[in-house]
């Protein structure tokens, strides 16, 4: 019962929001105090080791079940959470964008719609919270109703859209291959037909992956999450694409962990690794370019859940020994979420008060906004891996976690490994490039309108709190969430591992420090030399390719409805000079009293008579030259006319 | 047997009261029309009841093989609830949009003829039924397609008479294969051809019965009718070119298949393997073309042509959960497509605009039209929270299970094209810059609204519990596997 009411919490709290009117409440945050509180006392039992479910009592071929293991419970809470520090912010910031109350029923809405998902106990009933999720987000994305607006919700719908379509195929040939109702949190379910069963996995991995920004389907994050309002922004990065991430966790599990069915599942893991590491690459190439605030930090979030996928990736080809990566992935969608929330409420600030979200415009804000340059260090720190922060301890995690799967020797995982250190150093180098353009730097001549409010600071530091305290402590999260959530979704092998792992390793605290340092220097070199300028010609990157693909579909709509107008005109012109010619001849025969038809005559029949013996010696030739082949041809004895000639009297 | 009576001549009578009545206040001849599309209803839905239960409803005249008979199944009973439901939504719809227009009596009389005559397809009980009841539907609605009496109309009613007609005509020589074959039309028992043996005989027979009824169910090539008829009034258009009419050509066809070969011998067939290609092929293109029509009612129509392959593609996938696809689809698309139709009537009627080019900014103007219609749009991609979304489900499965999962990879880029057809609509009509705003009529508009929203909201509640419905899948798959 609880399963149901916390989705339906903020979702009361939309209607109530409807019915209030204008009044001035602060129902998101309302919603999600009573979320986090609930889900916090109800959810208790679950980290007792007990699972909880719950069956709507429907009849026939759908009724919707809800589960809670442990890797729901670290979502449902992290989503909780953030949707309460990002609330304290939001009231103060709709002030510049207007809107306020659609833009609180659409947040509440997409709460609502995301512990759905979590909470979801089949397929069908996560995809039902997913398509929800994408509609009420769509809101978010749309919000400014201008013309960029527009444009990237179409991107973001269509994408969700055709998503939404992958999945729904893939819970088909799921379904058919295993003959039984998809369940989520049970483990996997053997495939009986293991072609199909393979298809449906990959067509769940595209599906989730269009959420999960995975290249190349992350085409419509970087606009979706650059045109909408900043706390829309910070929750679409901290937790949005967290849900593709959860739904490529529950696939792995579907999948079981890829150790169980040879070929039918032994590909996944090295496809997702290939994918992760793109998504790594390509995405922070991307950020490395950008002169926007928030389309950099969208473009790392692809790049972030390049890492978060690439764990998934290396978890399922190494079955039971992967489970660090596992945890490493599950604990940096924790940390992400943080540390991206922050940095794009950070940079909300900024546009706020100076009307700009172009690097190149600003600069030397230290001075004006020195609490805000404080906390983006601290958030900056997060994301580049610096130690005594959050992301070092995920970071390191899943660099272990990469580095045995090099070990293995296999070219594509020693590869992994290496970009994995590369890409390491292009974020720092891309933060490095952000923080310094808006903080220190030339002054910028923008207009400040009002310094420093402290209704904003309040939502950055608890985040930062949270960072720093994960931070000091890197292996509680672990302890009590995540490998408990990994054990509960089957992969055992690898409590020892975890629990001689310091966190403190000199190693990995100096390999992190000369990847900042290294990071540093390039961005130094990086602005000085004018690289970040660079813009890629047309065809090289994927936007301009999806662009030209959008505008040959165009072409293909156009030139199909072109041709079949084409070849519609055709047959009606044709038709159209049968007609005239038939009844140019009939006419010509009917006024003729000898029947003629053409160069022939028939004397003496009228042209009537003449049409129907034609006709009838057509039939004959057909009966005689095509065999129907009808065997007991009977009359129909019982028809009312037939009958009338038996009755009379003889 | 009282109630099939009664469903059966409430309509007619109803028409006829109304043919006959003097030209008086039109609000006594809405209370005429509204209930007897109610009686219609009611009196479907307890044959419904009584058939599900498992009782045997029968009438038939006496003189053997060739005699009419009345004989619903469960098949039957689905198609007579979906066409006498949304009979009842559209009269209503129709108080509101008829009202002021000229010609009202003929309207309601063959709009009320029109019910009796679908509903004795839906429970028509031999092929010399339903071959009658369907001729008569052609000429019952034909009046209907003229209304306007433009020179357009005309023609299109021209069209549609000789495609119907000669499409009927394809159906008697057929009919008198299968009786020359079996000297049984029955739909009573099993399959009538389930004993005889493949043969060329039987080939013609299955092409010519899917020529004939692919003409009312508007499957490419036969399909040129449909986008001309949608000159008629939008309640026809919704009623009788989106569900009605065409579902009797698609119910023939399921028939076929299901009743006359039995999906066991017509799997043999070597032409029945096409056949799924067909209807795939009028998926696509049928959206494709509808994707680049401007009129927003011409768009809804070629859209009608790619949903209607839906349900033949089902009929044609020889596999239960095929068959369970067909049988959803026909009830959710039904519900869907009118709604989208009635949203188009209401713009139409209220600003004047039937281009889908001058919709921007309606949406502000008719808030609660376009939220019906989104809700309609977002069905038609097939996502979740809708109906479709289960029709769409079964109707993949059902392939993939036949073994042909290309044919689930056609619904899904189908999907996606639909999401381009209808998403632009309705987000520029929110969202776009409303040019030459004009006066909102507010007259007879609730009368058009209600139902709309009612019928957005019956596909949201269907799709949330789709158990609503499945006792009557359950039935139909039961009957023929």
């Amino acid at each position: 019962m609880l399963l149901i009411l916390l989705p339906s919490i903020p979702l009361l709290g939309a209607f109530a929001l409807l019915a209030v009117g204008d009044k001035d409440v602060n129902m998101p945050f309302i919603a999600s105090s009573i979320t986090l509180s609930l889900a916090g006392w109800g959810l208790r039992g679950v980290f007792r080791g007990e699972q909880l479910t719950y069956t709507l009592p429907f009849s026939g071929p759908y009724s919707p079940t809800f589960q809670a293991d442990i890797l729901s419970c670290v979502f449902v809470f992290l989503a909780a959470f953030l949707w309460w520090a990002v609330s304290i912010y939001t009231p103060e910031y709709m002030k510049k964008e207007g809107r306020a109350r659609s833009f609180d029923i659409s947040t509440l809405l997409t709460l609502s719609a995301v512990l759905g998902v979590f909470l979801a106990g089949d397929l069908f009933t996560m995809l039902l919270f997913f398509e929800l999720m994408t509609i009420s987000s769509y809101f978010w994305v749309i919000h400014r109703r201008n013309e960029e607006a527009i444009r990237a919700g179409y991107f973001y719908l269509f994408f969700s859209i055709f998503g939404g379509l992958l999945l729904a195929l893939g819970i088909v040939f799921i379904t058919t291959a295993t003959n039984g109702l998809p369940a989520l949190g049970r483990g996997s379910i053997p495939p009986v037909e293991p072609r199909i069963f393979a298809w449906g996995l990959a067509a769940i991995v595209a599906g989730f992956g269009i959420k999960a920004g995975m290249v190349p389907l992350h085409l419509w994050l970087p606009h979706a999450h650059s045109v909408s309002p900043t706390p829309a922004s910070a929750l679409l990065s901290g937790l949005l694409i967290k849900v593709g991430a959860y739904g490529l966790i529950r696939t792995g599990e579907l999948a079981g962990w890829g150790l169980q069915w040879g070929n039918t599942t032994a590909w996944l893991g090295p496809a997702l690794t290939i994918l992760g590491s793109c998504t790594m690459l390509l995405g922070v190439i991307a950020a490395l370019l950008q002169s926007d605030a928030k389309r950099l930090l969208a473009y790392h979030s692809v790049s972030q859940m390049g890492y978060i996928i690439l764990g998934l990736g290396i978890c399922l080809f190494l079955g039971n020994a992967g489970g660090l990566s596992l945890i490493g992935a599950i604990y940096h969608i924790v940390n992400h979420a943080l540390f991206k929330a922050a940095l794009f409420l950070g940079v909300g600030i900024i546009y706020v008060r100076t009307g700009e979200t172009n690097l190149y415009n600003l600069g030397g804000l230290l001075r004006n906004f020195p609490v805000t340059a404080l906390l983006m260090f601290l958030a900056v720190l997060g994301i580049t891996g610096a130690p005594g922060l959050n992301g070092y301890a995920s970071k390191t995690l899943l660099h272990h976690a990469v580095s045995a799967a090099a070990e293995t020797g296999l070219p594509l995982m020693v590869w992994a490994e290496r970009l994995f250190v590369l890409v390491g150093v292009g974020t720092a180098t891309s933060f490095a490039k952000l923080y310094y353009l808006i903080f220190l730097g030339r002054p910028a001549k923008v207009e400040i309108s009002e310094c420093e409010s402290r209704r904003f600071h309040v939502s950055m530091v608890i985040l930062a709190i949270v960072m720093l305290g994960i931070g000091l402590l890197p292996g509680l999260i672990p302890q009590i969430l995540a490998v408990p959530a990994a054990q509960a979704l089957g992969i055992k092998g690898f409590a020892a591992g975890i629990d001689h792992l310091a966190f403190g390793n000199a190693n990995d605290v100096v390999s992190a420090l000369i990847t900042l340092g290294l990071g540093a220097v390039a961005c130094r070199v990086g602005l000085a030399t004018g690289v970040f300028h660079w813009t890629p010609p047309l065809w090289l990157t994927l936007e301009g390719l999806g662009s030209i693909l959008c505008h040959s579909l165009r072409v293909v709509g156009r030139v199909a409805n072109e041709s079949y107008a084409s070849v519609v005109r055709l047959i009606s012109s044709m038709g159209r000079a049968i007609r005239l010619s038939v009844s140019s001849a009939y006419r010509k025969m009917n006024n003729s009293t000898d029947g003629a038809l053409g160069s022939i005559t028939l004397p003496g029949i009228s042209a009537d008579a003449a049409l129907l013996m034609m006709t009838l010696a057509i039939l004959i030739a057909c009966y005689t030259c095509i065999d129907l082949q009808l065997p007991n041809l009977r009359l129909p004895l019982s028809f009312p006319a037939w009958n009338i000639f038996q009755q009379l009297p003889h | 047997m009282i109630d099939l009576v009664l469903a059966l001549l409430s309509g007619a009578v109803g028409g006829l009261i109304i043919a006959f009545m003097p030209q008086c206040g039109s609000r006594l001849r809405n209370v005429v029309a509204l209930s007897s599309s109610a009686a219609g209803a009611i009196f479907s839905w307890r044959v419904a009841g009584a058939v599900l239960a498992g009782r045997t409803i029968r009438i038939a005249g006496t003189n053997g093989g060739l005699a009419w008979s009345l004989h619903p199944d469960p098949l039957g009973v689905v198609f007579a609830l979906i066409a006498s439901t949304l009979w009842l939504f559209a009269a209503v719809y129709s108080f509101g949009y008829m009202a002021g227009e000229e010609r009202q009596r003929t309207y309601y009389t063959y709009f009320l003829l029109a019910l009796s005559v679908t509903l004795g397809v839906a429970f028509s009980g031999n092929l010399v039924s339903l071959y009658l009841f369907y001729e008569l539907l052609t000429l019952v609605t034909y009046p209907l397609v003229i209304h306007e009496r433009t020179e357009e109309a005309m023609k299109a009613g021209t069209k549609y008479i000789v495609y119907s007609l000669s499409g009927a005509g394809a159906i008697l020589i057929a009919i008198v294969i299968t009786y020359s074959l079996t000297g049984n039309l029955d739909f009573g028992g099993g399959a009538l051809l389930a004993d005889v043996s493949p043969g060329p005989g039987l080939g013609w027979a299955l092409a010519l019965f899917v020529a004939g009824f692919g003409v009312k169910a508007a499957v490419i090539p036969l399909h040129r009718w449909l986008p001309q008829a949608m000159v008629a009034p939008t309640p026809i258009s919704a009623l009788l070119h989106a569900v009605a009419v065409v579902y009797s050509g698609v119910y023939g066809i399921l028939r076929v298949v299901y009743s006359v070969f039995g999906h066991e011998l017509i799997g043999q067939l070597g032409f029945s393997h096409i056949l799924p290609w067909i209807a795939a092929f009028t998926i696509l293109v049928g959206v494709i073309i509808a994707t680049q029509q401007d009129v927003l009612k011409r768009r809804l129509a070629y859209h009608t042509i790619s949903q209607l392959s839906y349900i033949l593609l089902g009929a044609f996938t020889l596999h239960p959960w095929g068959l369970a696809g067909a049988i959803l689809h026909m009830i959710s698309y039904s519900t869907l497509k009118v709604t989208l139709f009635f949203g188009a009537g209401i713009i139409a009627k209220q600003t004047g605009k039937v281009n889908v080019s001058e919709m921007s900014g309606v949406g502000r103007q008719l808030p609660g039209t376009l939220t019906a219609f989104g809700i309609a749009s977002l069905g038609m991609i097939g996502m979740m929270p809708l109906n479709t979304f289960w029709s769409k489900y079964y109707l993949m499965k059902g392939s993939v299970a036949w073994g042909k999962s290309p044919l689930a990879l056609v619904l899904i880029v189908s999907g996606i094209i639909n999401a381009f057809c209808f998403i632009p609509t309705v987000v520029t009509a929110f969202t776009g810059e409303m040019r030459q705003p004009v006066a909102n009529k507010e007259r007879d508009a609730r009368l058009m609204l209600v139902p709309t929203l009612l019928l957005a909201g019956i596909a949201l509640l269907i799709g949330l519990c789709p158990g609503l419905v499945w006792p009557g899948v359950d039935a139909v798959i039961n009957r023929f596997f």
